[in-house]
């Protein structure tokens, strides 16, 4: 970004602008859209999570709970209640936040207890979601469920429902980038940087992991509305750990803190997951392998790549300084 | 202004302060000397929050203030400058500045409280781009306390200033303090260089594993034979 001459960006904007919104006239192809559409729903769900992990530094082990609430609410309240649509996706959200509001107590747990504590929250909602069938309709999933609308339009084509997914993706990244560098993202910075520091300049390290942790829920209650539109089926798999991860390895991969790499991570992954269907269990060790190949790249992930390769070929690596 | 009444603080089992008094009057500059592990830290930590205490009270302006939460003893104007230099690494120094005046929400006073930091530390605004990592350790000490400034403190609570410091950075430190005296803040010094700090003090009080052992104006405590022989030995001047 910083080697950009300043009077060219607003050039470049508008060319990735009318490049992202003339995608699906360039490459109609369906099951290609129906791939990218996917990705959009996870890119908004990567968006959360980055905040949660990069900018606040809490490692959450069960997002898919979020993402599962967030769809299963909206699909329920549009299908089986006849709520308007685009008023049960807000519904699936707000739930979502609502359901993060009852674990703020756990948030004074630190790192790994943490981890734990989202982990086996992940297995509850998970637990419901297959059990509960008067609600979820249980192991068989929920068919039948009506496409997104807003007033007259109706998002029931992959063409179409790009536009949406485009759209809430946008929103998401722009308001998470004034977040975070506004007063809200230096004091998630300090807090992450040093937490003495940070309550020694008078900031509640704790009301801002919940606030961060409730806008992240909130965020993959979105996603979960989209997804359950986008897809018109919920099956309980699709809400498990092994979701909760793939989420976690779009985070890593496309860099920890870049709300950029969140968008490019997801589709990296979404793409992969398609297009590697053949080999089937031997994605997930892909996967895995990926996750300890970007760790140990550290935290920049894909962003620190080129930077990284270009000081590994001037010199060897430096010593790491203990700040 | 401040007021600590038989203070008890323990880690698990541990006891690290037992039954500490001590008072610092509005305008005052005070220090706590001890050696290594003496409790000096402990006493900062409990004054700002960061520690609760098992027994006793603290009071601040004759609140009491031993049971409020670290961020809103803050608001009440009590700052810290955490031991160790705990600066933001990865935020530029004008960034850390702004942290430090993260309760301040009038413009112009943070204005102020930049302008103020800056004339202190001409080197700072020099580097305001910078990050916070890649100053060097005496920066970063004036980094850590123009944060504080920031934030408008009443009473400056000053952990271990001068540790690690080259002796011409120790003077710059000696300097600093001095100035931020005279322009009005009640300061509590912790030191291990017992020299430097009874120099700058009023008023000391001396903290053997756990206790105050001493109290005394700071004239008297340099002539004392037994604060003489525990910690001004000549070797301890330069640290």
């Amino acid at each position: 970004m910083g080697g950009l001459a300043r009077g060219r960006r607003p050039l470049l904007v508008l060319a990735l602008v009318v490049l992202l919104l003339a995608i699906p006239w360039l490459l109609p192809q369906r099951y290609f859209l129906r791939v990218v559409d996917l990705g959009l729903v996870y890119a908004v769900l990567a968006l959360g999570l980055q905040l949660l992990v990069g900018s606040a530094g809490q490692l959450s082990l069960g997002h898919a709970a979020f993402y599962g609430t967030g769809a299963y609410t909206s699909a329920i309240l549009a299908r089986k209640l006849g709520v308007p649509v685009e008023a049960a996706f807000l519904a699936g959200a707000v739930v979502a936040a609502l359901l993060a509001l009852t674990l703020v107590p756990v948030l004074r747990l630190r790192g790994n207890e943490l981890a734990v504590a989202t982990l086996g929250f992940g297995v509850i909602v998970h637990a419901v979601i297959l059990n509960e069938e008067w609600l979820t309709e249980g192991p068989f999933g929920m068919m039948k469920i009506p496409p997104f609308r807003l007033g007259l339009l109706v998002f029931d084509t992959e063409f179409r429902f790009y536009y949406l997914g485009l759209a809430v993706t946008a929103a998401t990244y722009l308001a998470f980038r004034r977040l975070t560098r506004s007063r809200f993202g230096r004091a998630l910075e300090a807090i992450r940087q040093s937490e003495e520091a940070a309550v020694t300049s008078g900031i509640n390290p704790v009301r801002y992991k919940s606030k961060v942790f409730v806008i992240a829920a909130f965020t993959a209650g979105l996603a979960g509305g989209l997804f359950a539109h986008l897809n018109r089926y919920l099956n309980p798999n699709d809400f498990t750990l092994t979701e909760s991860i793939n989420i976690l390895v779009m985070v890593v991969v496309g860099g920890l803190r870049s709300l950029e790499g969140a968008i490019v991570g997801a589709m990296i992954i979404i793409f992969a997951s398609e297009y590697l269907r053949a080999f089937k269990e031997y994605r997930l060790i892909l996967f895995g392998a990926l996750l300890v190949v970007f760790m140990a790249l550290g935290a920049e992930g894909l962003r620190g790549l080129p930077a990284k390769l270009a000081a590994a070929a001037r010199r060897p690596a430096p010593e790491p300084s203990d700040g | 202004m401040l007021e600590l009444d038989s203070v008890d603080v323990a880690y698990g089992s541990i006891q690290a302060l037992r039954s500490v008094s001590l008072r610092v009057s509005a305008g005052e500059l005070v220090t706590l000397i001890g050696a290594n592990g003496a409790g000096k830290t402990t006493t900062i930590r409990s004054i700002s929050g960061l520690l609760r205490p098992t027994a006793g009270s603290i009071r601040f302006e004759g609140h009491p203030i031993h049971r409020v939460p670290p961020e809103a003893i803050v608001a009440r104007g009590i700052v810290q400058v955490p031991e160790g230099r705990r600066i933001f690494p990865e935020l530029t120094v004008e960034e850390n500045l702004r942290v430090g005046a993260y309760l301040v929400r009038d413009r112009a006073r943070v204005a102020q409280g930049f302008e103020r930091v800056y004339t202190l530390f001409p080197r700072l605004r020099e580097r305001r781009r910078q990050l916070g990592s890649t100053l060097s350790g005496g920066e970063q000490q004036m980094l850590a306390v123009g944060r504080a400034l920031m934030a408008g403190p009443r009473l400056l609570l000053l952990d271990e200033p001068s540790l690690g410091l080259a002796p011409l950075l120790v003077e710059e430190v000696a300097r600093v303090v001095t100035e931020l005296k005279r322009s009005g803040i009640t300061i509590l010094l912790v030191e291990q260089n017992a020299r430097l700090a009874l120099t700058l003090a009023d008023r000391g009080y001396v903290l053997e594993t756990g206790r105050i052992v001493l109290s005394d104006t700071s004239d008297r405590l340099l002539a004392n034979p037994e604060v003489q022989r525990s910690y001004l030995g000549s070797s301890r001047a330069g640290r």
